[in-house]
Parts: C-alpha cells; sequence; structure tokens
C-alpha cells in the first residue's frame, strides 16, 4: 500500500510536469504546425528568472519569471517564426531548433555553463504523511498546480469566446480565419500560454532538482515531445494525456525493471514510443484535421 | 534518350564532378595551411560523409530523420573493436568475448564493416518504421538515435559504457578524408539518378496518391534509409578514428541536430545543398572560432577578440537567418550545374 | 447605382498554371447570382480570389467601391462578404452551437446574435436538437444548412457560395435553396457557384458561364433558360472561328 501511493505520488508529480511542458508544445503545434523545441529554452529562462530574483519574494520571482517567459515566446514568434509560417513543417522545426540553440549558447556566453543552485520553495522541501506512506510535499503540490493549470486552461479554451476562436484555428486555421478569427491574435495567445506554462513548470522543476543550468528544459521537453506524439500532435487532450502516460510508464519502469537493466529504462521507454507509434501513428487521440492547414 | 551519349552522360554528371572538384581543391588548400587547419579540414570531411548520408534518405523521401548519428555511434564502435591492437582493447575492454578481444583488421575495413553492420541494423528496425511519415517519423528516428545513445553508453562489457575508449588507430588523415567524401559523394550521386530514387522523389511530392501505391513506398525508403545508414556508419567510423578516442557523448543531442541543420540549412533536396551545408557551417564554425582567439589587427599591436561561448551565439545566428531568409536552404533544393544536367534540381 | 462587386479583367494563375484568363463581372444588391461551368473551369478560383484566398496576377476585385484584391482573410467577412467554400468545411470537433457562435465573431451585438441563432434553430429543428453535438456527426445536407447558417451569423452583406449542391440528394438540395431564397429576402445578395446549371437557371436572376478560366455568356436567367448557346458555353463547344 505504502508502495503504491509513493508511485501514484511520483508517476503523477513526473506526469504533470510532462502533461504542463507537452500542453505548451502542443498548443503551438495545433494552430501552427509548428513543432517548438524552443520551448526548452522557454522553461530554461524561467528557471534562470527565478534565480536572478531569489532575493526577492516568491511571488514577485514567480510573477518575473511567468513575464520572462511570455516576453520570450512572444518575441521569438515574432521574429523568427511569423515569417516562417508558410514553411514546411521539417523548416520550421529545424528553425526552431535552431532558435532554442541560439538561446541556450547565449545563456552559456553571458551566464556560464555551471549549474548554479535554485532553491525557490524551500517550504515544500518537507516530507508529509498520507497514511503510513511518506511522500514529498512538493510532489503533492504539483500534482496539485498542475491539476489546477490543467482546468483553467481547459476553461480557459471551451468557456471563453477566445478560446473558442482558439479551437476552431487548431481545427481549421483557414475556414477561422474566413469567420474573422484573426491569425496574428490566436498564434500570439498560443505563445503566450506555452510562456505561462513553462514558467509554471520551471518553477517546479527546479524546485525539484535544485539547480540551474542552460540545457535545464532540454531532456523535459525532449519527453514531452514524445508524450504529445504518443497522444496525438495537435490534439490538447492527447497532449495532456500523453504526457501523464509517459510519466506513469516512466515510473513503473524504473520500479519493475531488474537492477541490471534499469540504467536502459530509457531504451525501454523509446522502444514503447516506436511501438505505439507504429501502430497508431496520429497518436492516440489524434486531433480532427490532423493532415494538413487547408 | 538523355543521356544515353557519353557527351549527355558526362553533362548529366556535371554536378558530380562539381562537388568533387570542390572537395579536391579544398583539400589541396588545405594541404598547404598549418596542422591546426588541417586538423579542421578533415574534420568538415568526415562531416560531409556524416551528413551525406542523412541526406540520402532525407533528401529523397522528404521524411525527417534524426537516426544519422546512432549509426554514427554503431559504426564507430564496431569499427573500433575490429581494428583495435589487442592491448588496447584489454585495457579497456576487459570483458570483451575472445574472438572479438583477438580480432586486429586493417584499420581500413573499420569503416565498411562498420558501414555493414549499420546497414544490417536499419533493414530491421527500418522496416517497420518506413511507413512513418512527418512527426511521427521524427519520433521514432530520433527514438532510434536514444536507443543506440543508452544501449552502448551502458553495454560495458562491449563499449565500456560511459568511458571513453582511447588507443584507436589513426590512419584518418587529409586525402584519406578526402577520398571517403568523395566516395560518399559518387554514392549519393549514383544512388540519387536510379530510377528507385527517383520513384521516391516523386512519393516525396505528393505522399497521398503515394499512400495509393502503399507497400512500394515503405520499401524505396527503406533503401534510402539502408543506404544512408552504411554511409552514416562509415561516416562515424572515420569520425571516431580521425579524434583517437571514442565516447558515446559525442553521439548524442547536439550532433543529431547540428547534421540535421547542416542539411536543412544548404538545402534538403539536393547533394549540393548537404555538401554546402556542412562546408558553409564548418567554415563558418571555424572563423567564428579564430574571432573568438583573437584576429591580430596588423599594423598595430591590437588583437581582436571576443569573450568565449560568442563565437556559438553567432553561428546559431547565422544559421537562423539563413533559414528565416531561404527557407529551402541555402541551394534552394537544387543541384550544382543541375542546369546543364538537365535534371533541373530536384524541386 | 454602382455595383455591389465589381470584378474586372482578374487574372489568376497557380504557379504556371493560368486558372483565371481575364474575367469580368458585377453583382449588383439584393440579387441572386450564378457562374456556372463544368469542372476545372476556375470557378472556385474566382470566388477564392474575391475572398482573398488566391492572389490575382492582373486586373481588379471592387466591394462596395473599394479595392479587396490580394487583402488577407480576416478582413473579408469584416468588409460584408462571407463564403460558404466548397465541401461545407464545419469545425467538426465544435459543437453545432459553437459553429454558429464562431459565425458571430466579428459580432459584438451579444443579444441580437442569439436571437438570429435561435431562429435558425427554429429553422432548422435538426440543428437544434444537435446543439451541443460535434458538427462532424451531422449529415451532409444538416452540415450544409449549417455553414449557410453560420456565414449568415456574420450580418454579410454579400453571401458567397461553392457549390452548396456538391454530393446532397435532390430533396435535400430543394432545402439547401429553399434556404438561399430565405437569405434573399433578409437583404443579402448572394453569389453562388454551381456545377449544377439547372438549378442555377431556376434560382438565380442572372447567370455568368465560366469555362477554362474565362465568361463565355452571361445574361438573365430567363433569357439563357433552353438556349442553344448556354449549352454551348457550358460545355465549351463554341462556333466555328471563335477560339477559347
Amino acid at each position: 500500500m505504502n508502495t503504491l501511493v509513493q508511485f501514484a505520488v511520483d508517476a503523477l508529480s513526473l506526469g504533470g510536469l510532462y502533461a504542463l511542458t507537452a500542453l505548451g508544445i502542443g498548443l503551438i503545434f495545433s494552430v501552427m504546425r509548428l513543432a517548438n523545441f524552443a520551448h526548452a529554452e522557454l522553461v530554461t529562462c524561467a528557471a534562470y528568472a527565478l534565480f536572478a530574483l531569489s532575493a526577492h519574494p516568491l511571488v514577485m520571482a514567480v510573477a518575473g519569471s511567468v513575464l520572462v517567459a511570455v516576453a520570450l515566446a512572444v518575441l521569438t514568434e515574432r521574429l523568427a517564426f511569423r515569417t516562417l509560417r508558410a514553411a514546411d513543417p521539417t523548416t520550421m522545426m529545424i528553425a526552431s531548433f535552431t532558435v532554442s540553440m541560439l538561446i541556450q549558447k547565449i545563456l552559456i556566453f553571458a551566464l556560464g555553463s555551471r549549474p548554479k543552485s535554485l532553491d525557490p520553495v524551500p517550504v515544500l522541501s518537507q516530507a508529509v504523511w498520507i497514511g503510513p506512506a511518506q511522500v514529498s510535499l512538493l510532489k503533492l503540490v504539483t500534482i496539485a498546480v498542475c491539476a489546477v493549470l490543467l482546468l483553467a486552461l481547459t476553461l480557459f479554451l471551451r468557456r471563453t469566446s477566445f478560446g473558442l476562436q482558439m479551437r476552431a484555428a487548431a481545427e481549421n486555421f483557414t475556414m477561422a480565419r474566413l469567420t474573422g478569427v484573426r491569425a496574428n491574435a490566436v498564434i500570439v495567445v498560443a505563445f503566450a500560454l506555452s510562456g505561462v506554462l513553462a514558467a509554471v513548470v520551471a518553477l517546479l522543476f527546479a524546485a525539484q532538482t535544485g539547480f540551474v543550468q542552460p540545457r535545464l528544459g532540454v531532456p523535459l521537453m525532449i519527453t514531452a515531445f514524445v508524450a504529445t506524439v504518443i497522444g496525438g500532435m495537435g490534439s490538447l487532450t492527447g497532449a495532456a494525456i500523453g504526457g501523464v502516460l509517459v510519466g506513469v510508464v516512466t515510473t513503473l519502469l524504473q520500479v519493475f525493471l531488474p537492477p541490471d537493466l534499469r540504467p536502459f529504462r530509457e531504451a525501454f521507454l523509446f522502444a514503447l514510443v516506436i511501438l505505439a507509434l507504429l501502430v497508431k501513428p496520429n497518436g492516440l487521440f489524434p486531433a480532427r484535421g490532423l493532415k494538413e492547414r487547408i | 534518350m538523355t543521356g544515353a551519349t557519353l557527351h549527355g552522360m558526362l553533362l548529366r554528371c556535371a554536378p558530380l564532378f562539381a562537388l568533387v572538384a570542390l572537395i579536391v581543391a579544398i583539400t589541396l588548400l588545405a594541404g598547404m595551411a598549418d596542422a591546426v587547419t588541417v586538423r579542421r579540414v578533415i574534420l568538415s570531411l568526415v562531416n560531409v560523409v556524416a551528413v551525406i548520408g542523412l541526406y540520402i534518405f532525407m533528401g529523397n523521401s522528404g521524411v525527417l530523420n534524426f537516426s544519422s548519428v546512432g549509426f554514427m555511434a554503431i559504426g564507430a564502435y564496431v569499427a573500433a573493436l575490429l581494428t583495435m591492437p589487442a592491448n588496447a582493447k584489454g585495457m579497456f575492454l576487459p570483458d570483451l568475448p575472445g574472438w572479438l578481444m583477438a580480432a586486429e583488421l586493417p584499420a581500413l575495413a573499420g569503416p565498411f564493416l562498420g558501414g555493414a553492420v549499420c546497414a544490417a541494423v536499419a533493414l530491421v528496425v527500418g522496416l517497420p518504421i518506413m511507413r512513418l511519415s512527418g512527426i511521427a517519423a521524427a519520433i521514432a528516428t530520433f527514438s532510434l538515435m536514444f536507443i543506440c545513445y543508452i544501449v552502448l553508453g551502458n553495454w560495458t562489457s562491449l563499449t565500456g559504457g560511459q568511458i571513453s575508449l582511447m588507443g584507436l588507430k589513426s590512419y584518418v588523415g587529409l586525402w584519406t578524408a578526402c577520398g571517403f567524401a568523395v566516395g560518399a559523394i559518387a554514392i549519393a550521386f549514383a544512388y540519387q539518378e536510379t530510377r528507385w530514387a527517383l520513384a521516391l522523389r516523386a512519393s516525396r511530392e505528393d505522399p497521398v496518391a503515394a499512400a495509393a501505391c502503399g507497400l512500394r513506398v515503405a520499401a524505396l525508403r527503406l533503401g534510402a534509409f539502408v543506404l544512408g545508414a552504411f554511409v552514416c556508419g562509415v561516416g562515424g567510423a572515420l569520425y571516431g578514428h580521425f579524434q583517437g578516442t571514442l565516447r558515446v557523448e559525442s553521439f548524442y543531442l547536439d550532433p543529431t541536430f547540428l547534421l540535421v541543420t547542416m542539411l536543412v540549412v544548404g538545402g534538403m533536396r539536393s547533394l549540393t545543398g548537404a555538401v554546402v551545408g556542412c562546408l558553409v557551417i564548418s567554415l563558418l564554425t571555424e572563423l567564428l572560432r579564430l574571432v573568438e582567439v583573437g584576429v591580430p589587427v596588423p599594423g598595430t599591436g591590437i588583437t581582436l577578440g571576443t569573450a568565449a561561448g560568442f563565437g556559438d551565439v553567432v553561428l546559431a545566428a547565422l544559421m537562423l537567418l539563413i533559414l528565416i531568409f531561404r527557407p529551402n536552404g541555402i541551394t534552394g533544393g537544387r543541384e550544382v550545374l543541375g542546369k546543364l544536367a538537365g535534371s533541373g534540381g530536384q524541386k | 447605382m454602382t455595383a455591389l462587386l465589381q470584378v474586372d479583367g482578374l487574372a489568376v494563375s497557380y504557379g504556371r498554371i493560368s486558372a483565371l484568363r481575364d474575367v469580368s463581372l458585377q453583382v449588383n444588391a439584393g440579387e441572386i447570382v450564378a457562374i456556372v461551368g463544368p469542372n476545372g473551369a476556375g470557378k472556385s478560383t474566382l470566388l477564392a480570389s474575391i475572398a482573398g484566398l488566391a492572389r490575382p496576377a492582373a486586373g481588379s476585385i471592387r466591394f462596395r467601391g473599394d479595392s479587396i484584391a490580394g487583402q488577407p482573410l480576416e478582413r473579408t467577412v469584416r468588409r460584408g462578404i462571407a463564403l460558404v467554400p466548397e465541401g461545407r468545411h464545419v469545425f467538426g470537433g465544435l459543437t453545432v452551437l459553437e459553429n454558429l457562435r464562431l459565425g458571430a465573431t466579428i459580432r459584438g451585438d451579444r443579444a441580437a446574435v442569439a436571437a438570429e441563432i435561435a431562429q435558425y434553430m427554429a429553422l432548422f429543428p435538426i440543428l437544434s436538437e444537435r446543439r451541443n453535438e460535434p458538427a462532424g456527426q451531422l449529415s451532409g445536407g444538416e452540415q450544409q444548412m449549417l455553414v449557410i447558417a453560420r456565414g449568415m451569423l456574420s450580418d454579410p452583406a454579400l453571401l458567397m457560395l461553392d457549390e452548396p449542391s456538391l454530393g446532397l440528394a435532390p430533396r435535400i438540395i430543394d432545402q439547401v435553396y429553399a434556404l438561399i431564397e430565405t437569405v434573399r429576402q433578409r437583404g443579402v445578395t448572394v453569389l453562388v457557384v454551381e456545377q449544377n446549371a439547372d438549378r442555377a437557371l431556376r434560382t438565380a436572376d442572372r447567370i455568368y458561364v465560366l469555362n477554362a478560366g474565362a465568361v463565355r455568356l452571361s445574361g438573365a436567367s430567363v433569357d439563357l433558360r433552353g438556349k442553344p448557346e448556354f449549352e454551348a458555353a457550358y460545355f465549351g463547344i463554341w462556333p466555328e472561328g471563335v477560339r477559347p
């Protein structure tokens, strides 16, 4: 029972982080068909902002990091991705990777590549008891925050008129524009939202790992990216479910693989990914109108 | 029929001759430079081989492929294991099976054997994956690279795992690298002129129509994938033996994306694009490195230099700018002298 | 009186293929004008250029006197032109109600919009029944009603329909064209593209026959009905000495 509770907490908190990151990627992909590698840098820069503001009250630090992530996201859209909207998906993806590299190199140039220690919410670094099981408070808070954000995003998309416009644009961008949806507005908001999600992930992830370095966001983004594809590119529900699923499977593998195979855990994960793609190339919950933007 | 006459055939091979001439010219120039430059040029030529391996599949099929570096790793380790002197092997890899420990084949056999193993692996893993397109293919091939990295990085008895293997035979001199680069160009050119490659490119343009042909497309892609894996394996072996030490870290994320970026920046759809992209980025990297180190202004005692890491920033910025202003890459998908060859490029 | 829509000398190409060559037409307020012609005549391209989906190589498109050629898509509906494209294009993953609401994106008068939506629901009970279900689950005819209603909800001056009867059973086509008649009665001008020449002749005030990218024949539908020139223009059989 202990292990089950601990397992659930571990799996869900990891899954929650992946889900939020996957949503950040999925939001942009759904309206632009752009697989944004630079999302990793949104997380990294938000974490650095937390570091820079660590002397200030938490609320200020979080606000600052959200601001940094959103500003960076919108900036990358305006400068790099707007002109490439008509390009083919491969070029866009590679461009996003180049943007990612650029930001990473700037960070290394300006701040050095040594990790800097960061403990934004020390109060959460304690353990609490759920019945007989001892779990990390931080992980519980992570699960809660992820759930709240997921709910907020869902409400925004399903209950507001702008959310409706975004969902329409995600399904059929051209037709949406013909009903009056403004392309630029939808895309900029998608980027801004992805910035907010990245900042939240940065806070939770930095709190768990305890330091920030120029490549902080990369492993997170790669796994989240995989989760998005498994869940169904272009489908936000798919992204969230994919994220949680990958979190659960990763934790499962960690627990159940025999010790000498543990280092190969990620190889197993990626082998499962390939299998999943072979069975369902469009993901488990493919979005409508995924084929192409008409 | 075009190409039937000798004159026609020579014209069709114009891009091939141009690219080979370019490589040979670069090698000749490098031969006159200092040792450091020579090493840089050799590295560029080895990268040319790798990018061509990537191009053979990606350029002709239009399908995104992130697995090249994984095959480079396999090629490198296979070549190393089969050609390293036994005492070096014994030092780093004490648990090798006897026959492998004793194997010490001629150094030049290494790349070809490495490539052959890669081709075999590609045949097996590529079979199911070739049905995928777009993002799914990107993730699947990326997963392949990742699996290679993890497996090679943890199969301690076979590869030494995380430690660096040292004592590889060094034979990758300037003209050896040149020879392999020319060979890679020739293989890629010969392949892309075959009717299979032509059919594959046709499927690239209209995947919906291609879907109606179903299986055939997957088979065509597999052919390109296997050939590309072979060339990547050769490139990996060359890379490893050029460096002299082998670390699984060298075959992970950064080179994966660098290779694809080189190809896309050069122009994904042409062999010239692959070569040009690689050379341009190598050249830029080199120039920016020099700027970082410091450029003495003649006549004064001043050396202009920048802080470390600045070169990387500029390189990334330049690559981004190239993509923004020329989304189809520097060559736009056309071959050098393509008009002469009558192909008009692969647009 | 200036025409609501005036197209002069329009030429549109896709790469090297010329889809429209020197097309001129006009639509006056309150009319129903039909453009007929066989497949590949360029009819969809014509509507696409007016809507801003295709950029003309030459010629002018004026709406209410203003030039609208090459403008961004979002401007089209804000000028008062609603396009119902070929193939319906409902937002299949969104509900029927959400599809209708989207039609009113540019409008701010929520109460009036709600009232109009209620009217369309009353007109088509099926829309009311399925209001919270995904629009992708409606039948072809129901979807066609939905997208026409969606187009109308933007309060346009001109409603453009591309092949509204395509793939629909004759009884459903009757309903669609009855809806188009209702649209005219609300004071909205209609420009409809049709392969179904018979329908066009029955409903429209004026007809343009488009073939191979050019207008071959035009006139009042009463005048063209049953005339051999009409068939000839439609099928591309030109009289002696006349080249396309």
